[in-house]
């Protein structure tokens, strides 16, 4: 990896007979920048640090305001129950009371096997050191992984303060920043998402295939960043002179490569174990898809049919309209990555879109703001000028308390 | 770490380490996925999630029941029938309790008999143009008893005899309504989501 001037910088002030001192200012004519260089490092650590903190708590202040009026008793507990909406009860029991065996009790069809573990997982263990309501763990824990995923994104963002700001403030306290701060998956896959991708820049694959694997027990298409990970050693390979033909040989040549590769789906053949031991079916977190009505369909179709759902009264676009205009913003982002040669992520990003799509549109709005290396795109777009940037920043900040009241009020297209 | 370049035992050790644990991961990875090839499932899961051969998951609901009484299938007889309604309903509404999917049961504890029953039910059938009708087909405990064609909005009174034959090896008596015309809420939507039929009331009575 390249090394930066400033991390040379810090390479020759090691020593202190090379540092600079007052008491000899001719090193400070001789090395003019030197104090200014490791201020202004020191300025930008503290901006890295405080940026997601400043926007974390304005986001909490925003959508609490939007709360606020439907609380029974004012609180954190209140405010972080009024946010707990839809898949977040699913969450919440699983966290609590752990996956049901078959027949489900109460004569359901649907049991919860149908979402991931490892964050409710996370949460009941936070919660035993913790002993707090569970709504209380998850969402102080939501935020917390949503503030880890704004760090791990500044070197992703090529240390870009403008895009960096705004991608805090799209996660912290932006449209959709209920869904990064309430017990949902997003907070955790955004996080593990952002590891993955920060681990193959540097070609770390251990810690890579460890974060994948985690990812994989996050949601189903955790499994997916694998292809980004096959695609890194790829251009690695070839970045190196390798031909295409030579590269199967060159990664069976890696330990740490293959040990990456086969470890990323452990997560999700962890949790296939469990279904089957539990359920007797492996597969039931597919399967229960039958009972929350989602049919394999042309996905093509479900577009056409989401686009076409026009309101009946106002100009407002429809769920359906808002769900499927995700999901093509989302595929031609994924575009973008890939014609800035970010395949990896580019290809992740667009199956991750295309899996559940081919079901129907349930949730893409969400599917697709979860998509780390889409919000970094995005982020780095808007900065492209300082009046995008500027009109986003405040776009987000306001839209955070509508689109919080919003999904208050249960709209559809949030769900 | 490149094999090539394990020159120190130490590091060699490392790589075949990492070898051998990638092989253990591959090697669990494909015994799992056989193991999920080949679930291990009770008939009714297998039947409604796996072979997607019924829309209806068995349940074991067994509702109370005296032969000769009237039961509200409306909002007002909601505590009654909800032990009787084993799947395939949704509700009860105001209107009665609407049907769900392609197939609904009924599940009662009626004492022995020596003869068959008269089955009084009263249902209306879900319309939207072009369907105009709702066919189905009932049946008790697998033995198709009846069929009827319900048209326009307002219930219809059906009667039918149920042959003891039907039911006398039962410890419990299981009505099924099959539908051929159910109607999907959209084009894409599940089977699952279906509507043909809203039961209103349910009577039997002892021949």
């Amino acid at each position: 990896m390249r090394k930066s001037g400033t991390e040379n910088l810090v390479t020759a002030i090691k020593s202190p007979r090379h540092a600079p001192s007052k008491d000899h200012p001719e090193q400070f004519e001789i090395f003019p920048d030197y104090g200014s260089t490791i201020n202004k490092r020191h300025m930008v650590a503290a901006a890295v640090v405080t940026v997601p903190l400043l926007f974390g708590v304005a986001g909490l202040a925003i959508r609490y305001a939007a709360v606020a009026s439907t609380l029974a008793e004012p609180g954190f507990e209140s405010y972080a129950r009024a946010l707990c909406r839809w898949d977040c009860h699913w969450y919440l029991d699983i966290s609590e009371r752990g996956y049901e065996r078959f027949p489900i009790p109460n004569q359901s069809n649907v049991g919860r096997w149908g979402f991931f573990p490892f964050y409710p997982m996370l949460v009941a263990v936070i919660r035993a050191i913790f002993p707090f309501a569970t709504i209380l763990v998850a969402t102080i824990t939501s935020i917390a992984c949503s503030y880890a995923a704004c760090l791990v994104a500044w070197p992703l963002l090529e240390k870009n303060m403008r895009a960096y700001v705004l991608y805090c403030a799209f996660l912290l306290s932006g449209p959709f920043s209920f869904h990064y701060t309430t017990f949902l998956s997003e907070p955790l896959f955004v996080l593990l998402t952002s590891i993955v991708f920060l681990a193959l820049k540097r070609s770390s694959y251990p810690v890579a295939g460890v974060s994948s694997a985690l990812l994989s027990a996050t949601r189903l298409v955790g499994v997916l960043v694998v292809f980004a990970t096959v695609i890194q050693m790829f251009q690695q390979h070839r970045e190196r002179g390798g031909s295409p033909l030579s590269f199967p040989r060159w990664v069976l040549g890696r330990s740490d490569q293959l040990v990456a590769i086969f470890i990323s789906p452990a997560g999700l053949f962890a949790y296939i174990l469990f279904l089957y031991v539990t359920v007797g079916d492996g597969f039931a977190f597919l399967h229960v898809q039958r009972a929350f009505g989602r049919v394999a369909g042309n996905p093509l179709l479900f577009l056409w049919d989401g686009l076409s759902a026009f309101p009946k009264t106002g100009w407002l676009p429809t769920a359906p309209q808002w769900s499927a205009l995700a999901a093509i913003v989302g595929l031609a982002l994924s575009v973008v990555l890939v014609a800035r040669k970010q395949y990896g992520a580019g290809v992740f990003c667009a199956i991750c879109i295309l899996v559940p799509l081919i079901t129907n549109l349930a949730s893409m709005v969400r599917y697709v703001i979860g998509l780390a290396p889409l919000i970094m795109l995005m982020a780095v777009l808007l900065s492209a000028s300082k009046l995008t940037w500027l009109a986003a920043l405040v776009l987000f900040l306001v839209a955070c308390y509508f689109m919080t009241v919003a999904w208050i009020g249960g709209y559809l297209a949030l769900v | 770490m490149l094999w090539s370049d394990t020159l120190n035992p130490h590091g060699r050790a490392i790589s075949l380490g990492a070898y051998a644990l990638a092989a253990v991961l591959a090697v669990s990875e494909l015994a799992i996925l056989a193991l999920a090839l080949h679930p291990n499932v009770h008939a009714d899961y297998r039947a409604y999630y796996i072979d997607r051969t019924t829309t209806c998951l068995n349940r074991d609901a067994i509702g109370s029941y005296s032969l000769g009484q009237t039961v509200s299938f409306r909002s007002d007889g909601a505590k009654r029938v909800a032990g009787m309604k084993v799947c395939g309903w949704s509700g009860p509404a105001a209107d009665g309790t609407h049907s769900l999917g392609e197939t609904s049961r009924l599940r009662l504890q009626i004492p022995p008999l020596r003869d068959g029953l008269k089955a009084t039910l009263q249902m209306a059938a879900v319309i939207r143009p072009p369907q105009m009708t709702q066919r189905v087909i009932i049946s008790v405990h697998g033995v198709s008893v009846h069929k009827v064609t319900l048209s326009g909005k307002q219930p219809i009174t059906v009667s039918f005899v149920i042959p003891h034959a039907a039911f006398s090896d039962a410890s419990t008596f299981e009505m099924t309504f099959d539908y051929l015309d159910g109607i999907p809420p959209s084009q894409a939507a599940s089977d699952i989501y279906k509507r043909s039929i809203k039961l209103v009331s349910f009577r039997l009575d002892a021949i």
